[in-house]
């Protein structure tokens, strides 16, 4: 927790007692990214909106895009919070209203942390979501949709590729590689957007079996982390 | 209301397209290949339309060439990708408005769209 008003600290403190979450208090949003970077684990971060000398939603964007964490992230605000832009809005899963009122402080967290259970924390190299909750405003629903989206239609399309390649029709495989390197670039996964250029542009005939095959790999690597982070989704199935 | 008339085949791409143009209140047709495209041609007027060019079944090419013959004022907005240089000067020299490069910036996709939807 990153909150500078005392008496809400402490307020918090004692819920945190009550209700039995472990709570490390942090002086301000830099010191949660230091804190972050020692120990990268934590199921939930609550900063407050006008933290200094970062905020809690410039916090909340570092700590997802540059060091790529999966963790929800709640802003406490005032009573009035500050007017923010909607794709800074979408760095955060949520607002608690301060004072903090027991009831429904309690029941926000816990809401918030049943819909993200317990994820791997760890820096994730296969995919990012930033470009999704860019493109659609933060609504989750539909990142979701996408992520199964990518998922279903990928692996159809790859599973196309090794039939293209039997038949050795490689202008199939330089289009199939053009339609399919924007769900890459979604992702923001290069390895699989430059196999796919190079797939669709510069490949020699020969090199194409190798390079299907590092796609199909890299498909594989890309699933299983989106498996293992949203195990309520449809991935792989 | 503006109709646009979307053509691409990346799933995801469509869903992002329809989730900003219809948030952004423009009605939204998909046609997911080229010969959907041209069937939705045939049956209906566009305010502006999105496309790609390498499409299944009818190119991209063939359906800009169909666009300008039936519906010339009907602005078009290529969607590509960045490695197409030389796909997109043949576009321009078709006649397309203005490209777009995929995965697009939400921002930049509403602006272009208004501007040619303005100009209509």
């Amino acid at each position: 927790m990153v909150e500078s008003h005392i008496i809400e600290q402490e307020n918090f403190a004692h819920l945190a007692l009550q209700e039995g979450w472990q709570l490390v208090i942090c002086n301000s949003g830099i010191d949660a990214i230091h804190w972050f970077n020692k120990n990268n684990k934590a199921d939930l971060l609550v900063i407050e909106e006008d933290s200094a000398p970062l905020n809690g939603y410039q916090t909340a964007d570092y700590l997802k895009t540059e060091l790529g964490l999966m963790l929800p992230i709640l802003i406490t605000v005032g009573t009035v919070p500050n007017p923010q832009e909607l794709r800074v809005i979408a760095y955060a899963e949520g607002v608690i209203k301060k004072p903090f009122i027991k009831s429904t402080t309690i029941l926000q967290i816990n809401e918030i942390l049943e819909r993200y259970p317990e994820r791997d924390s760890v820096q994730n190299d296969s995919y990012s979501l930033n470009y999704l909750r860019d493109i659609f405003d933060g609504h989750e629903e539909s990142v979701f949709e996408s992520l199964e989206l990518f998922s279903t239609s990928v692996n159809t399309e790859l599973e196309q590729l090794n039939v293209e390649l039997q038949d050795r029709d490689y202008n199939r495989i330089r289009e199939i590689a053009h339609s399919i390197k924007p769900s890459f670039e979604m992702l923001e996964n290069e390895t699989g957007r430059c196999i796919c250029h190079l797939l669709n542009s510069e490949a020699e005939e020969t090199e194409m079996p190798g390079l299907i095959h590092d796609l199909q790999l890299e498909f594989a690597s890309i699933t299983k982390q989106l498996t293992r982070d949203f195990p309520e989704l449809k991935i792989g199935r | 209301m503006k109709k646009i008339l979307v053509i691409e085949d990346n799933p995801m791409v469509i869903k992002s397209l329809q989730f900003k143009l219809t948030k952004d209140g423009h009605e939204v047709l998909i046609a997911k290949d080229g010969r959907e495209a041209m069937k939705f041609l045939k049956e209906a007027n566009f305010d502006l339309i999105l496309t790609d060019l390498m499409l299944p079944f009818v190119t991209g090419k063939e359906l800009i060439s169909y666009i300008k013959k039936n519906s010339p004022k009907t602005p078009i907005i290529v969607l590509s990708t960045s490695t197409q240089e030389n796909i997109i000067m043949d576009a321009f020299n078709m006649g397309v408005d203005d490209f777009i490069t995929k995965p697009f910036s939400p921002n930049e996709l509403s602006l272009r769209v208004k501007r040619f939807l303005n100009k209509a």
